[in-house]
């Protein structure tokens, strides 16, 4: 919100500087977010003084007037507005200048008359929509002086950003006890000067107040005023409803803004010829009704909105918004002000469910100051009467159906600086919370001197307990000069946990995928349903975001291949061709059973995409391919202890193909941890990727309670020497290298150790390859004789041709 | 007789020493050796004569043929050394250690998580312990148990991204103080790292960022332990000098609370580098990191602990906003971006 400092000076005598407030201010916890010059786009027009004013020999409209502007020459210069005249005072706007909207003045001809600048209208210098005319300023003006200062305008405003706890600070009057507070300089209340009129009549006979429900509406004020002429409020009120961005509209409309800003107490005024019966009702709408506010919109109102009714009708929908049947026009001049506390939450559902923010819901829904209320009022009607003539009625008509109460904690000292870690004196606690309007109550004698009975002020509705009076002591007293102690860190025995969390998993399983030599990628959690329906995904299952900013942001990832996909396509776009990512990410799905209603499952996807290794030499090119994917796969069972998985071609995938489970072989049937595959080409094309984007998406959850399961064994190492057997086998291409290991370990060699896939040959265009295996035998407890191996080794060169359609 | 022997064989000596020179190989050093010590080399003709002679000759004769083959597999043996330490020096000349290596592809972590591993390093090196929940939440942990019931307008302070009425994506790290709470009893210290999701974006506010939150309950802790702990953990984190500033602020779940600044980085508090105005703390010195407090008496009693027995400390920090400053990142939104040329840096 918007501070004017000359404004805050009415209350309390700061003669510092703006920059000393605002760093104290955000020192108490009120952040000043900017120290502004709210009139600084007109802070170079000048005041001149029209010398002498002609015709214009070409132009009706124009004139050529001749004007001081406390320079050794007056300029000379064209004007089109009517009202111009010998003898005015008018603001100008000299060559050079940039007017509010952006346009420069420059020495221009009009109509063949030379013209040095420009006199300005009200609208021109955006201090109101007026602009049938030039503006006109009073004689006492000098030529030359800037407006601003010939207009008394405000120069120093500051931004400062209320925390929600701190309605009381949402006005001139909270900022400036704080500033009071902060330089220990004393608060002055704007002196009450209001006259009633007992000719005109007494309030509370012309109408009178009912409260349907004490809880939403504890009190409800209207003060009546008669013989008002609605118009443009003064100039010192305009400017600086201005100042703080407010925009002028009429003389009572002003004042309620203008209390509003200065004492925080939201007002409305009535037309109150437009009221019918003699009665203000405060009553809870019917649900279905409807009522037009005053910005001429319809509202469809349900039970919990509070209204404000007359006799027969509603008229404002309470602390939100006016009516339209009953707000003042220029025509109005019977007025009824009413002033009331609501229930901030009935009025915080009641704008955000219409989303009808305004300055006074703002300041219900966080509460307003019910005994301050009563002077706001006062000082309105006070300020109506004087800027609109008209009488204020005697009295007040008014309804309490739950009078202030006085809210009393107790306070501990010692409990206070062993919480704040301070040795905070008893004085400095009694004169802080005295400052801050709160009543101490000493204990009597022979009860415990370190316990004080602290009531706190009708303002502060967030001090409602004995903390938040240690958090105001500690303020004042300075947050920032607590010290610093390291604490001692103790721990519960039976709270002592294995040490592989799961964040120390994921982190080890980042530092393996570093190693392996991948970058990396964090993405959005939420991607967009396009993205899940690009790669076939299903729609049971997806949990929706109900209020996404964006159509592409509007669901959880399922999987993590969306995410890194994408990146795929920014990377390619921006020239990176080959890529080696990985991310370590959770996906979600729906799941009902679940408290939060979805069930997290932390992935780990790798992808590898062009080029397999660096284009520098000595490396050989080659495009990443299935054998690099799983390779990576591999290697993290290997790390993992998790030992060799099965690889089996899963058909008909959503979007990989080949698509590849990652089978664990176990006792209880094999377990998925994952699968591998290409992205479906068609689908890459969407990624604009030409080469194959090869995928793994492995679950790290499962990885990590079986990698829990495993401990690393110790085995001897063997004692006498292996013998080794490579044997080539000829076989169809369509023939699984892993068939044709199997088949070796079903002809059960004895004193195998090892088998391994040495080498390929594939010759180009043959239906047969050949695969040379590797196998390794030894003997525990001897070294082995080539004849014994032989045997076992004939066993597989004799069975294999008979297991399978191959050639040795 | 035994005089030409014996001259016969200095002169096989002579001739081997006149020619080895010329063995410019290896290989001519072999032909050199089979002419002169081969099976029928010339030592082995000049051995004939040897075995021809009488008994008073053949010792003097034997030792000489003994000498001189003693020579000649010297002189030859030395040639051979030379010729090595050549073509040793040949082929040296030949290694080119400026050839690129066969290295493996280097891989990188996220600038992410590289700032978050190292503030929970220094954490946990405090005494914290790592805690995770999940990344959507209900309503109940993430607002109402601390101390944002429904239409607070303290829930205005964080844009909400619902899944359902109940249901959200966690806003902070928060929740797992609740649960940590819920599920244990004090002592407690931990902290939680993880992902958060705000209604948000901007230059300045992406709609998914990092938190850690830490939060230490027990017997007596006080605001001091709460600024000892960051201080210690910044100086860490940053440098030595770091200072930390507790601003007064507001968060539903803390009593009292404060903005956690640091003095600038760049800067070092100063407000301008070399004269000019400092780009990171726009001249105030102080960069802000995080939020902080004192755990509220009602999270307390939401949780089943005694306010009145226990007290507590809670911060929570922006991770995106810690590697900014650490890696001198200017611009938030390449976090989420992955461009290999951004990932590389951080390798
Ligand atoms: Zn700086």
């Amino acid at each position: 919100m918007f501070i004017s400092l000359q404004w805050l000076r009415e209350f309390v005598p700061y003669t510092g500087t703006v920059q000393d407030l605002a760093d104290r201010l955000t020192m108490q916890g009120l952040e000043v977010e900017a120290i502004l010059d709210p009139f600084a786009s007109i802070a170079k027009i000048v005041v001149g003084h029209v010398v002498d004013r002609a015709q214009h020999p070409e132009a009706d409209k124009l004139s050529v007037c001749t004007v001081d502007v406390g320079g050794p020459e007056a300029l000379q210069i064209v004007c089109g507005a009517p009202n111009v005249a010998k003898g005015q005072n008018v603001p100008v706007a000299l060559m050079g200048t940039t007017m509010p909207g952006g346009m420069e003045i420059k020495k221009a001809k009009l109509r063949g008359v030379v013209s040095c600048g420009m006199i300005c209208s009200e609208r021109e210098l955006g201090l109101s929509e007026e602009h049938a005319g030039i503006m006109v300023l009073p004689a006492e003006f000098k030529p030359g002086q800037l407006l601003v200062d010939a207009l008394k305008l405000e120069r120093e405003v500051i931004e400062v950003s209320i925390t929600p706890n701190r309605a009381d600070c949402l006005s001139v009057l909270g900022i400036a006890r704080e500033a009071a507070l902060g330089f220990g300089l004393p608060l002055s209340m704007p002196k009450l000067n209001l006259v009633e009129d007992e000719g005109a009549g007494d309030a509370t006979k012309v109408v009178r107040i009912d409260i349907a429900d004490g809880e939403l509406c504890p009190v409800y004020r209207a003060r009546v005023l008669t013989g008002a002429s609605i118009g443009k409020s003064p100039d010192w009120m305009r400017y600086r409803l201005l100042a703080i961005g407010q925009r002028p509209i009429s003389n009572i409309v002003d004042v309620t803004n203008y209390i509003l800003m200065e004492l925080g107490q939201p007002l409305h005024a009535f037309d109150r010829t437009l009221l019918k019966g003699d009665v203000i009702r405060v009553a809870p709408a019917k649900d279905g009704q409807s009522i037009t506010t005053l910005d001429g919109a319809e509202r469809k109102l349900l039970g919990s909105d509070l209204l404000i009714w007359d006799a027969e009708r509603p008229v404002a929908l309470a602390g939100v918004m006016g009516g339209a049947n009953s707000s003042i026009s220029d025509a109005s001049t019977e007025v009824l002000l009413e002033c009331a506390i609501f229930r901030p939450g009935t009025i915080r559902k009641t704008a955000r469910r219409l989303a009808l923010p305004s300055e006074a819901s703002y300041r219900f829904e966080r509460g307003v100051d019910q005994v301050g209320s009563l002077f706001a009022l006062n000082r309105a009607a006070q300020l109506m009467a004087e800027v609109s003539g008209a009488r204020v009625l005697k009295g007040i008509a008014c309804a309490e159906p739950k009078p202030w109460a006085d809210r009393s904690h107790i306070f501990r000292i010692d409990r206070c600086n062993a919480l704040l870690g301070l040795n905070l004196t008893p004085e400095f606690c009694r004169t802080t919370l005295t400052g801050l309007g709160c009543g101490v109550d000493f204990p009597n004698e022979g009860a415990d001197p370190a316990c004080w009975q602290v009531s706190s002020p009708s303002h502060r509705l967030d001090l409602e307990r004995e903390v938040d009076l240690f958090e105001e002591c500690g303020r004042v007293h300075g947050l920032d000069r607590i010290p610093a102690v390291l604490p001692k860190i103790s721990k519960a025995l039976d709270s002592v946990q294995l040490s592989d969390t799961e964040f120390g998993f994921l982190q080890g399983l980042k530092a393996w995928a570093v190693g392996a030599g991948l970058r990396e990628a964090v993405n959005y959690s939420f991607v967009g349903t396009d993205d899940l329906d690009r790669l076939n995904l299903p729609v049971e299952g997806r949990i929706m975001i109900a209020n996404p900013l964006s159509e592409d942001q509007n669901v959880l990832r399922l999987e993590i291949a969306p995410g890194l996909l994408n990146n795929v396509r920014h990377n390619l776009s921006q020239g990176n061709a080959s890529l080696r990512l990985f991310e370590v990410a959770k996906a979600f799905v729906a799941d009902p059973a679940s408290d939060t209603s979805a069930r997290e499952n932390s992935r780990l996807g790798l992808l590898v995409h062009g080029a397999r290794h660096s284009q520098e030499w000595p490396w050989e090119q080659g495009e990443a391919d299935y054998l690099d994917a799983k390779g990576l796969v591999e290697n993290l069972l290997t790390h993992y202890r998790l030992g060799s998985a099965d690889y089996v071609l899963e058909p008909g995938h959503a979007y990989l193909e080949p698509c590849v489970r990652v089978e664990l072989p176990g006792k209880n049937g094999p377990t998925l941890i994952g699968r591998i595959g290409r992205v479906q080409p068609k689908i890459a094309d969407a990624y604009h990727a030409r080469k194959d984007i090869w995928l793994a998406d492995l679950d790290a959850d499962l990885l990590r309670s079986l990698t829990r399961a495993t401990k690393p064994v110790f085995k001897s190492l063997p004692k006498f020497p292996p013998v080794r057997r490579d044997v080539t086998v000829i076989c169809p291409a369509t023939l699984k290298a892993s068939e044709v290991e199997a088949a070796i370990r079903e002809l059960k060699p004895k004193l195998l150790e090892s088998l391994a896939l040495v080498a390929v040959y594939a010759p180009e265009g043959s239906p047969e390859r050949n695969l040379t295996f590797r196998l390794t035998y030894r003997h525990a407890e001897r070294t082995l004789v080539d004849k014994e191996v032989d045997k076992e080794h004939g066993k597989v060169l004799g069975g294999l041709p008979q297991k399978l359609p191959v050639r040795i | 007789m035994l005089k030409s022997f014996l001259e016969g064989l200095d002169g096989l000596t002579l001739e081997c020493e006149a020619r080895r020179g010329q063995a410019c190989s290896l290989k001519d050093l072999e032909a050199l050796r089979v002419e002169f010590l081969g099976r029928k080399g010339k030592l082995a003709g000049a051995m004939v004569a040897l075995a021809q002679m009488g008994p008073e000759d053949k010792p003097a004769a034997g030792k000489k043929a003994n000498e001189v083959k003693t020579a000649l597999t010297a002189l030859l043996e030395s040639r051979q050394a030379e010729l090595e330490a050549e073509s040793a020096q040949g082929a040296l000349a030949g290694f080119d250690p400026s050839l690129p290596g066969r290295r493996p592809a280097p891989g990188s972590l996220h600038p992410v998580t590289l700032a978050m591993q190292e503030i929970c390093e220094v954490l946990t090196g405090l005494g914290f312990e790592v805690v995770a929940g999940p990344e959507v939440e209900n309503d109940w942990n993430n607002f109402e148990a601390l101390n944002m019931p429904p239409d607070h307008p303290a829930r205005d302070m964080q844009d909400t991204l619902y899944v359902s009425e109940n249901i959200v994506l966690r806003t902070h790290t928060s929740p797992l103080q609740v649960r940590t709470m819920m599920s244990r009893k004090p002592p407690v210290a931990v902290i939680a790292p993880g992902k958060v999701y705000r209604r948000d974006s901007d230059i300045t506010h992406t709609p998914m960022f990092h938190q850690i939150e830490a939060l230490l309950v027990d017997t007596n802790v006080s605001m001091a332990d709460l600024r000892g702990t960051l201080t210690a953990f910044v100086r860490q984190l940053f440098s030595p000098d770091t200072k930390v500033r507790f601003r007064p602020s507001f968060f539903p779940f803390t009593e009292p609370s404060a903005e956690l600044d640091i003095s600038c980085v760049l800067c070092g508090g100063e407000g301008h580098v070399a004269g000019a105005p400092c780009r990171v703390c726009k001249r105030t010195g102080w960069v802000e990191i995080g939020g902080c407090g004192m755990v509220d008496p009602n999270v307390f009693r939401q949780v089943g602990y005694d306010p009145e027995t226990v007290t507590g400390f809670a911060f929570g920090l922006g991770v995106e906003r810690v590697a900014m400053l650490k890696y001198g990142i200017g611009d938030l939104r390449m976090f989420f971006e992955n461009d290999v040329r951004f990932l590389e840096q951080f390798s």
